[in-house]
């Protein structure tokens, strides 16, 4: 039995939303112990508002906060004590686990922490050996350290979204969130790195995340293409720079299509046989990538014409079958059901205790694997203050007395003082609103987690 | 020289991957130390053929994209598809602790490659894998690229209007987050390997890099059977791109503003009645609040709309930037960002380096990418004792 690579490592998680809080989420499937604390009037986002995802079935439950979808996901594995650390007695309890944590991870804005004494000059006495990880949305100096942030309002100002649109159209906002992942993998790295840093050398060190300059490295080609050239792409929707043909064809059947990417004459050739047409092949009007280029609205016709007969999947397979790049769009239920990300197994199970009221439900678990040493989710998100108890007394050794003074100030709680009303619509009206584009009733049964 | 101590100053790296994702997980073990040596088939990295390119022209030193992911690397070739050069490999990965590799699955085993055999000789060894679909599971052996992540990740499906088709996002950002991605597993590889001296092999699928963004869309499907698609194509101002006097910015509610705080940055008291002020309103007055919106900033820059809704009212407000505005920006500037560097063919230029900052072994730039078989003969001829002039005749390297 190997043991996990953090395990022995203890994390104290102060963040909030997705990025941070989803990375030592990662961090607790490697092995550490990572305490979350929230406030009593400020509730992780994940857990209501806009962000909430979903509750179980659609059913609020006497507790929504323990229950969203993203909240559950992104928290899994971890700890939970409540701490309000808007006031000094709050903050004298998280400056007793600081003291005997290895990282403190934190997102608040950058002079939320140094007006508490706790950003990383201060944080540091407290902790010579300490690992401290901060994000905030453009780091924490420059004219625009103190700008608010979130994803899509970065995700303009980062310069994805000068890239991203129909061709020939106005620009157009990303998926879900880009950034914040962005920062989840970096912040990710960053813990590592510190820690391998700190092993080899003794030392804690600060790892300061703005999520605006990760953002602007995800389009460094046009960077470097304006520096070298003075030049800047136009938005060319889903074709590709160089390679033609490249597009995203309709299928059969209800929203259902297929990427196609070809690369070089090779696949070119490859492709004219698989829809059929091979005397394309020799047509001189599509022998180069220039012509093909040029050509590009006919092939368009041309490829999804083959295309249109064919469900996504089979269109998938007969491109690849002759080494043509091609991808059917998943949606959330082909990720879940999809043979392939199953066998590799890539979305994990969370089982909930029966009294949560949640169940079984997959998850995402993490994009790579080792092969020996088996990384999963430990367990479920904790309910809001599950582990008050455990941290303070247990942890911390404070005593019956101190705890009570401390419910009774409202400095720990186990219920919230403050929560979002939660957003009750039905199925039915989650996709008249198009927040839904389908359901599937029979979910359950579909993910082999019916009762 | 002194050099800061950086966390990966003890390890050998031997890059073996091409395109973008592998090499930029490699490029970034070396930003942190790592000695890094990139191995090209004899006729190169297929990223050298990838523009844009310096000057325009397609050229194998002027690649833009290679600059950038091969930066702190030096570069050999090596013909691995003769024996000689998989037996000049094998030698190399004797004393290497990390090897990244971005071929097919299977391609290195038939040259007696792949980790399991390489791992006889060096049990440390940690071998990182990085393909579009994973080393198991029945789509291994699919070919992909940028829009094949994109469209099998999910993150197509979500991504574009009702309308039209799905849109993948525009350059190649799933590449450089697979790439972020693979420097992250192959870290947690090292963490695993420094505590039982154990090397393992790594496996990355990019399928499942764009698959682990959607921790909206994926649960929402677990939690109740709920498909999220495309957003309609009009009505809500917020959270979709406008038109404004000199380019496009975005808004959305958050941060400490209010409702009111928006309706007074944008100087339009009607945006506070009920049926815009309410959420639950919101939703069917949205082309009316979307006119609203875009008579309020057509006369309106950018820059000033961006410096005002974040100094004066706390709100969040994006700005559409292009690559010259990013080219100028002062945070970036602050934040050093960029790394300025010496290209023996490109010249002197400013090139995206430093992805966060550290206050003790931060990303540390060391050299430029190497040019094709720079540095055959240091490595080949100072290291192994080999000829390299030799090992070229020959068609080795």
């Amino acid at each position: 039995m190997t043991s996990l690579p953090l395990e022995g490592l203890r994390i104290v998680d102060i963040s909030n939303v997705f990025s941070l809080p989803y990375a030592a989420g990662l961090l607790a499937d490697l092995g550490a112990e990572v305490i979350k604390i929230e406030g009593p009037g400020r509730l992780d986002v994940s857990r209501h508002g806009a962000f909430s995802g979903v509750y179980p079935d659609n059913e609020v439950g006497e507790d929504p906060w323990n229950r969203t979808s993203t909240y559950n996901l992104l928290n899994r594995g971890k700890k939970s004590v409540v701490l309000d650390l808007s006031r000094p007695e709050g903050r004298a309890v998280l400056k007793d686990l600081i003291a005997v944590s290895d990282v403190l991870a934190e997102n608040f804005t950058p002079r939320v922490m140094r007006g508490w004494e706790l950003d990383y000059p201060h944080a540091a006495k407290l902790n010579p050996n300490l690992l401290m990880i901060s994000c905030s949305g453009f780091g924490r100096e420059g004219p625009y350290a103190q700008y608010p942030a979130q994803a899509t309002t970065q995700e303009a100002t980062h310069g994805l979204t000068d890239a991203t649109g129909y061709r020939g159209d106005i620009p157009s906002k990303a998926g879900q969130s880009f950034v914040d992942f962005l920062a989840t993998w970096a912040l990710s790295m960053g813990t590592l790195l510190g820690l391998r840093y700190r092993r080899r050398f003794g030392k804690g060190l600060w790892v300061d995340v703005g999520m605006y300059q990760l953002g602007c490295f995800m389009v460094s080609e046009r960077i470097l293409d304006w520096e070298a050239n003075r030049h800047r792409d136009e938005r060319i929707g889903n074709r590709h720079r160089q390679f033609a043909p490249q597009g995203c064809y309709r299928c059969a059947g209800e929203d259902a299509w297929c990427a196609i990417s070809v690369r070089d004459d090779a696949e070119w050739a490859a492709l004219c046989g698989v829809i059929g047409r091979p005397e394309l092949a020799a047509d001189p009007r599509y022998a180069t990538v220039e012509g093909r280029r040029a050509h590009h609205d006919a092939l368009d016709t041309l490829i999804g014409a083959w295309t249109a007969t064919l469900g996504k999947m089979e269109a998938m397979e007969r491109a690849q079958a002759a080494g043509v790049p091609a991808g059917a769009v998943f949606n959330a239920r082909d990720m879940h059901l999809d043979p392939h990300l199953r066998a590799r197994g890539f979305l994990e199970m969370l089982e909930f205790p029966p009294e949560r009221g949640i169940g079984r439900r997959p998850v995402i678990g993490r994009p790579w694997k080792l092969d020996r040493t088996r990384i999963a989710v430990r367990g479920p998100a904790p309910t809001l203050g599950q582990h008050n108890r455990d941290i303070l007394c247990g942890l911390l050794g404070y005593d019956e007395a101190r705890f009570a003074e401390l419910e009774q100030a409202g400095i720990t709680a186990t219920k919230p003082t403050k929560v979002r009303p939660p957003l009750r619509l039905s199925m039915e009206d989650r996709l008249r609103q198009g927040r839904l584009a389908e359901w599937d009733r029979d979910y359950k049964t579909r993910l082999g987690i019916a009762d | 020289m002194m050099t800061m101590p950086a966390a990966l100053d003890d390890l050998r790296v031997l890059d073996l991957s091409q395109g973008i994702a592998g090499p930029l997980s490699a490029r970034l073990l070396g930003d942190f130390g790592a000695d890094v040596v990139k191995i090209e088939p004899p006729d190169g990295d297929c990223a050298r053929r990838l523009g844009p390119f310096a000057g325009g022209e397609s050229h194998p030193e002027k690649s833009l994209p290679f600059l950038l992911t091969n930066m702190n690397k030096r570069g050999i070739t090596l013909a691995l598809d003769r024996p000689e050069g998989a037996a000049l490999l094998r030698r190399l990965a004797a004393d290497a602790d990390v090897i990244v590799e971005s071929f097919p699955p299977g391609y290195l085993a038939a040259r007696g490659l792949d980790h399991a055999t390489l791992a006889r000789d060096n049990p440390a060894l940690v071998m990182t894998s990085i393909t579009p679909f994973g080393q198991t599971g029945p789509y291994r052996h699919f070919t992909g690229d940028e829009i094949v992540a994109y469209a099998t990740g999910g993150v197509m499906a979500i991504s574009g209007t009702t309308d039209r088709e799905p849109l993948k996002h525009g350059g190649m950002p799933g590449q450089y987050e697979t790439g972020m991605n693979g420097m992250l597993a192959t870290m947690v590889a090292l963490l695993v390997r420094d505590m039982t001296g154990i090397g393992e092999h790594v496996d990355v699928s990019a399928q499942e890099v764009l698959a682990s963004t959607l921790v909206i869309n994926q649960p929402m499907y677990s939690w109740f059977g709920g498909v999220q698609g495309r957003r309609r194509p009009d009505g809500g101002a917020f959270g979709q791109i406008m038109p404004c006097k000199d380019g496009y910015f975005v808004s959305q509610e958050g941060a400490s503003a209010t409702w009111d705080d928006i309706a007074d940055f944008f100087g339009r008291p009607e945006m506070k009645e009920p049926r815009f002020a309410d959420h639950a309103q919101r939703g069917a007055n949205g082309p009316a609040l979307d006119a609203l919106v875009l008579e309020a900033t057509r006369d309106r820059t950018m820059a000033e709309m961006f410096r005002t809704a974040s100094e004066q009212y706390r709100m969040l407000l994006g700005i559409v930037q292009t690559p010259e505005d990013l080219a100028h920006c002062p945070q970036l500037e602050a934040r050093n960002f960029y790394q300025e560097v010496e290209h023996p063919v490109i010249g002197r230029i400013r090139v995206p380096f430093r992805l966060w900052n550290m206050t003790a072994g931060p990303a540390s730039y060391r050299r430029t990418a190497p040019l094709l078989g720079q540095h055959n003969a240091e490595i080949y001829d100072a290291r192994l004792g080999l000829d390299a002039a030799a090992l070229r005749r020959h068609g080795t390297i």
